[in-house]
Formats: structure tokens, sequence, C-alpha cells
């Protein structure tokens, strides 16, 4: 839509990260993250995409050796108060003795200069947001006492506590199940839409990425391979890897594997 | 691996003084032959006077030095000797409660806490003086009284191991409890359970000398225990008879609790690394 | 009860957590045919897992049968279920955590061979050999430890093990869920092979409505333990019924739901 047109939010310039003596994680990445919108990164394991994600969010372990520009519209942001960031671990970023509601207040606290009273009133209303049962008692709940998809929302709800301008979310639904995933995704849409936040949505499901992203960037072995509109990478992909990544997804449409002989529908392929 | 382990100071400090040791027992033979309990010279010899008794003699004119070489034999082998017998047999005790579960499980961990909760030393002392003092009784004893810590973190572990896939998978392929137990399992619970060894190897040689400075030490073999123990009733006259083994068994404990932390530093820092 | 390969009836599970008892299986009856291949879907938590479990004889059921080439599977004990346990294998989800950590490929097909005697020492390393030719690796794999191997050699190995002892049935619990998309479809392939070659039956477990349209002949779908739908994989998945189905399918991802393209 208009977020074609609008001035990049971020723009990478020739940017490659190399972990210790190993071949580079990311080679020469030049990408734009436009303000507004829905970009997916996908690629496949070794492909570079959550390196990638922890560079905008400057989280990157200090033994990474980088090279090239990140340049920021305006001011360079502040992690977790202008970068909201989503694991695909919720457990292991959440603090299992700390109530979860503590834990989203303390972001609001310390990034918004929030009273105690303030933050936790806050934290409250994101867990209505986020679609969390009951806030006001679900607040006081330890990480334990939550479901996956509930404490994936509470990340989520800690992560836009501070009202980032960019939300990344890295693989935050691969440990989900394909309903939890596809409410967590609505949400994330959703959350993204009401805020104007920029959303970064990382993953190795090409067709997760397909419906969210307004444009999708594929990475494989820390080179970007093609960069695009939703429609046309998918539609019309340039590359050869993209499509062999497209031919290679199994769906809801595609043709039966198994023995013809055991067939009860005609062969097609 | 090495070359990491001996980064931290303490492990080469440690690993420094263990070497000097396994030297001074394994040349012990060479450069003293002969029995270490014969008499050497005149008794009561000081130190550095006689350059052929250098650390002087005892009440009965046997060399000290020698005496402290060949004690280094004895306070290493049952060292060694004790730890490996308390590690292997609180590994296998360990590994089969947490397997077994149940009321194996029970049977034996009742068994575990019956021995921890009496003093081991008291433990190690009875046995003796029922049995009869000699080297192998002594390992016995020691071994005794300080298997159940490594049963107790053998169980622990394989608690949690049992519960993982490659468990399962065994099973799965038809292979018999016992060999799951101590094939799959056992080797994968190792790793903690070895970390105690420098402390029961410390704690072993302690005992040891302990039970020699009672006069239940193997009779036929020098002890640091029953130097000192010799010492003890000429203190004021000739001290060093009781402060040299007693210095040779301050620094060998550290030694062993020096090169313990260094390798479960080490440990530590690979874990980290990767 | 005789004709099929595996008849399952009103099998029942429940465990007990924080003082509830939750039922993982409920009365579930179900059957599997020789050669083909049984799809059990369903969300996190309904029971799929348990389900495999039970089979295997990981766990044991409060109540319910289970028929396994004419045997009463349950009441095999000791020796006997062990020797029996040849013909009925298992792929985990995660091959790194299904092997030994300190075992070698070579090791890991040992043990098969090895404790089901089904080739004296002399002759293992040339079955190992072609059993890792069967799963499409190459024999110099054999040396090296499970760590050292990429995800999907990790998972053909895994299935070299399961077919090793010549089994009738494979439960494949969510075995290419973690997989590359680019290495699952060969995956995919291979059991298919499989299946067609020595006429094997699977127990497919997958939470991946597409993957189970395209690989299993019949997909069962679970919810909170009972069975909620049965039928022609196809068929249930182009047009479900029961709640949970419809929400399934509806959840899916589509490659191409924006795009409204088809594929080219």
């Amino acid at each position: 839509m208009s977020a074609a047109q609008q001035a990049p939010l971020v723009a990478l310039r020739g940017l490659t990260v190399a972990y210790g003596d190993d071949a580079p994680a990311l080679s020469a990445i030049d990408l734009d993250i436009r303000a507004g919108e829905r970009l997916a990164l996908i690629g496949e394991s070794g492909s570079g995409k959550s390196t990638l994600a922890l560079a905008f969010a400057d989280l990157l372990p200090a033994s990474a050796k980088t090279a090239g520009t990140i340049e920021w519209e305006g001011t360079s942001p502040l992690g977790g108060r202008d970068i909201g960031f989503v694991f695909q671990n919720p457990a292991g970023s959440l603090d299992p003795v700390m109530a979860v509601g503590r834990q989203v207040a303390e972001v609001a606290r310390t990034h918004l200069g929030l009273s105690w009273p303030d933050a936790l009133a806050r934290a409250c209303d994101l867990f209505g947001r986020v679609g969390l049962p009951d806030p006001d008692t679900l607040v006081h709940a330890f990480p334990h006492q939550l479901s996956g998809g509930q404490k994936q929302r509470v990340a989520l709800a800690a992560a836009i506590a501070a009202r980032p301008k960019l939300l990344i979310a890295d693989e935050a639904t691969s440990a989900l199940d394909t309903i939890v995933q596809a409410e967590i995704v609505a949400l994330i849409r959703r959350l993204a839409a009401e805020d104007g936040m920029t959303l970064l949505f990382v993953s190795h499901d090409i067709a997760l990425a397909a419906e969210l992203a307004d444009r999708i960037a594929v990475l494989r072995g820390g080179r970007l391979m093609e960069l695009g509109p939703t429609r046309q990478v998918i539609g019309r992909p340039q590359n050869s890897y993209t499509r062999s990544l497209i031919a290679a997804h199994i769906g809801l449409d595609s043709p039966p594997l198994f023995a013809a002989a055991n067939m009860s529908a005609p062969a097609n392929g | 691996m090495r070359r990491r382990f001996l980064q931290t100071p303490e492990a080469v400090a440690g690993t420094a003084i263990l070497v000097l040791l396994a030297a001074m027992a394994l040349a012990a033979p060479l450069l003293f032959p002969g029995d270490p309990l014969r008499i050497a010279g005149p008794a009561l010899t000081p130190p550095f006077q006689d350059w052929a008794l250098p650390l002087g003699t005892d009440r009965l004119g046997r060399d000290v030095l020698a005496e402290l070489f060949h004690g280094a034999r004895t306070s290493l082998v049952v060292g060694l000797a004790a730890a490996a017998a308390s590690l292997a047999v609180g590994a296998v005790i360990g590994t089969l409660a947490g397997f077994a579960g149940g009321l194996a499980d029970e049977a034996l961990m009742r068994l575990t806490d019956a021995f921890q909760t009496v003093p081991g030393f008291l433990l190690a002392l009875a046995f003796v003086s029922i049995v009869g003092p000699s080297l192998s009784v002594v390992v016995a004893a020691i071994a005794l009284s300080a298997w159940t810590g490594p049963a107790r973190i053998a169980r622990a572990e394989v608690l949690s191991i049992r519960e993982r896939d490659f468990v399962a998978g065994a099973r799965v392929v038809g292979m018999h409890p016992l060999e799951i137990a101590f094939r799959e399992v056992l080797p994968n619970a190792l790793p903690p359970v070895l970390a105690l060894s420098s402390i029961i190897v410390a704690q072993a040689i302690l005992i040891e000398a302990a039970l020699s400075f009672l006069g239940l030490g193997d009779p036929n073999r020098v002890t640091w225990g029953g130097m000192v123990a010799e010492g003890r009733t000429v203190l004021r006259t000739a001290p060093f008879l009781s402060i040299v083994p007693g210095i040779a068994l301050v620094v060998t404990v550290l030694g062993v609790y020096l090169a313990g932390e260094g390798a479960v530093e080490g440990a530590a820092v690979r874990k980290g690394l990767s | 009860m005789g004709k099929h390969l595996l008849t399952v009836e009103s099998l029942s599970k429940r465990f007990h957590s924080g003082g509830r008892a939750v039922a993982a299986a409920d009365a579930l009856s179900f059957h599997i045919d020789a050669a083909e291949t049984l799809a059990l879907a369903g969300p996190s938590g309904s029971g799929k897992s348990t389900v495999a479990r039970l089979l295997l004889r990981l766990i044991e059921p409060d109540a319910g049968s289970i028929a396994f080439e004419g045997d009463d599977w349950l009441a095999l004990q000791g020796n006997a279920l062990r020797a029996r346990r040849a013909r009925m294998q298992m792929v985990f989800q995660d091959p790194l955590a299904a092997f030994n950590p300190r075992a070698t490929v070579a090791r890991v097909l040992d043990d098969p061979l090895r404790i089901r005697r089904i080739a004296p020492r002399s002759e293992r390393p040339a079955r190992i050999a072609e059993l890792l030719e069967r799963v499409g690796l190459s024999p110099n794999l054999a040396g090296r430890t499970v760590h050292e191997v990429s995800g999907g050699q990790r998972q053909r190995v895994a299935i070299a093990r399961a077919i090793a002892t010549k089994p009738s049935l494979i439960v494949l619990d969510e075995a290419v869920s973690a997989l590359d998309v680019s290495v699952r479809g060969k995956i995919l392939e291979l059991l298919a092979d499989l299946q067609r070659t020595d006429g094997i039956a699977y127990l497919f477990i997958s939470h991946d409505l597409g993957l189970v349209r395209a690989f299993a002949h019949r997909v069962a779908i679970l919810d909170g333990g009972r069975l909620t739908e049965e039928g022609d994989a196809r068929a249930v998945i182009d047009a479900p019924r029961s709640a949970v189905g419809k929400a399934l399918v509806a959840a899916t991802p589509r490659l191409h739901r924006l795009t409204g393209q088809d594929a080219s």
C-alpha cells in the first residue's frame, strides 16, 4: 500500500557479520525497512535471518565481528524502548520467578518513566490488548502457570509496553501449534496496525510470511536472494532459490506424495 | 582442551603439585631402595645436619625423607583407589535407583540415607577395627564412607536423563533395561559425579592419615599419618618429625582441590563456549 | 480383529497434574492396515504424542486394547515384548535428542542389528553400510558422531535405525516438523519409497495439515484425547466437519491466500 512510498525507517548498507573464524553469517546485506510496513525475512536454518534480526535490534553478541552501516531515520533507537523483540521461546525470555505483570510493568516503568501503580495499570491494559483472559488476575501469574500461547502473548505485551516504532518477531510462532500460531499472527498484525508499528517478521515458513507481510526478503547462506512485494515474490519469483522454496512448500493444495497404487483419487503428478 | 584447562592459575598450581607428588611416589623405590622402615642412622638426627639424611631421622633412626617419599605412594594409592571405588559404587547404585524407580529406588535411597547419617570417619574406623588393618581394608573402609555423595548425584542426574528421547529410543529397539541403564544412561550421568572426585580423593587421603594416626593403618607401609603419630611422642624435642609429614598432607590435599577446581572451571568454560 | 495390521480399541490414558486428571487419550479406537499411512492431527495437548507412546509401550494405558500383527500387544512383557518391538518402530521429532549424544552413526545402527541378532558381528559393518545407502546416505558417515551430521542426515539415520529390524509399522512423531522445507520433502519421499518397496505402514503424527494431506491416506483428528473426525485424508481436510478440523484447516497458512494466484 502506501508503505512503498514512505521513507525508510532504517537502512542497512553492506552489513557483514561473522562469528569467530567461521564463514560470515551475513555477507554484504543491503536492506531498507520502510516505516509502517510488514517485512518478512525468510530462510532455512543457517540462512542468517536471526542474525539479521538481532543486528537490527543491536542484540548481536559482543564476539560478533561486524562491518557495514545501519542508519536510522532520526535518532538512533534504544533497544527495548524503540524496538520490541519477541523470541521463539517465550519461556527463555520471561523471568520464571517474577509475576508476568511485573515483568511487563518493569518495561513501561523503565522506558516511559511511569510510577509503579501506573506501570502496573498499563500492564493490565496491555494484557487485555494481547487477548489474555482476565487480565487483572493473570498479571499476578508466573510463567509456569501459563500455556505456550499465553506466554507468547505476555512476551508480546512486554515487547510493545514502551510503544516501540519497530516490532521484531523472530520465529515467534514456530513453537506453537497451528491454531495458536494463527491467533498470534493475527494479534501481531492487529497490534502493528493499531499502534502504527513497523513489523519485521522472521520465519522459516514462506506461507506464513506470505499471509502476513507486505514485502518478503529471502535469505540463503547469509546472502539476500530476493526482496520484493509479497505478491511478486510469491507469484513471480525472480530468484531460482525462491522458486525452489515455493516448489518445496507442501500446503493444502499440494499433490499427494504416496504410492499411486494406494491412492483413492486420480494421480496428478 | 588441555590448554584451556591449564589457563587458570589454580589449575596450574594444583597440577604442578600433583605431578610432583606422582613423581615422588614413582621415584621412591629408585631413590630410596629397600625398606624405608629400616634403621638408617642415629636416632633423632635433626634435619640439614647429615647430607645422607637431609630431613634427619626419627626416634628409631629411620630416614625421614625416605619415609616421606614412600608415604606419598601410600597416600596416592589410597586416595585414588578409594575415590575410584566410591565413585564406581556410588554411580552404579545411584543409576540403579534412579533408573529402576519405585520400590528399588526407595530401598536403595534409604540404604544411602543410613550410610549418610553415620559420620564417615566413624564408619571407616569401625570397619577397620573389625576387619583388621591392611591397605585394601583401609581403601574399602574409606569407599564405604564416601559412596553416598556420588550415589545421590548420579540418581538425580539419571532421573532427568531417563525421560529423554534417546532412552525411549533404546527401549523401542528392544534394548535390555540393564544395558540401557549402564550403556546409555550412566555415561551421560557421569560428568557431575566425576566433578566430586577431587573432593573425595582429598577426603580419602585425610581419612587414611587419620586412621594411620590412630594406629589403624597398614603396619607394613609408611604413611604420613603414621609418621605424625610417631613424632607426637617427641613433639617438644623434635617437632620436625610431625611437621614435615603434616606439611606434605596439607600441600597434597591443596593440590588435589586446586586441580579439581581447575578441571571443573575448564569444563564450565568449554560448555559456555559451545 | 485379525484383518488389520493394528487395531486399537477404547484406549484411555489419564495424567494427573496438580490434583486434576487430564485425559490424554479418551476411549480411542482406530486401525491401520498394512502399507497404509494413518495421520493423527490435532492441536497441541490433543493427545497425539500420548497415542504414540502408548502404542510403543513407553507408557501403559489405563484401559483399552491394542492388537498388533495378531498379538494382544498389551499382554506382551519382558523378553517377549522386546523381541516383538522389532516390528513396530518410531522416529522422533528431534533426532538429536533421540540419539545418545555420545553415539556414532555406526553405533546407532549397530544396536538394533546386535540386539535382535539380525547379523553376526562380522557382517554388521556391511549391513550398516547397506542401511545407510538405503536411506540415501554415504556409508562414510558411519564413523561420525550424530552431532557431526546435518539435521536432515540425522533424520535419515533415524529412519535407517527404524527400518533395521524390518518393521511393519513405524510411528513418525512429528518426524519432519523440525526440518527445513527443502529437506522435508526429500525425507517424505524417502518414507513413501520405503512404504512402496517394503509395505511399511505409518502412523504419521503431525500438526501440519498440508503435510498430512499430501502424505497420509487417512487422517484421524484428535481433540482433548478424543477422536473427533476420521476418514480419507483429502476428503476430511478439504471439507472438515468437526469444529477442530475446521479450525485447523482455517489456521493452516496458505501460500497464495493473499496473492489469490494458483501455483505456477
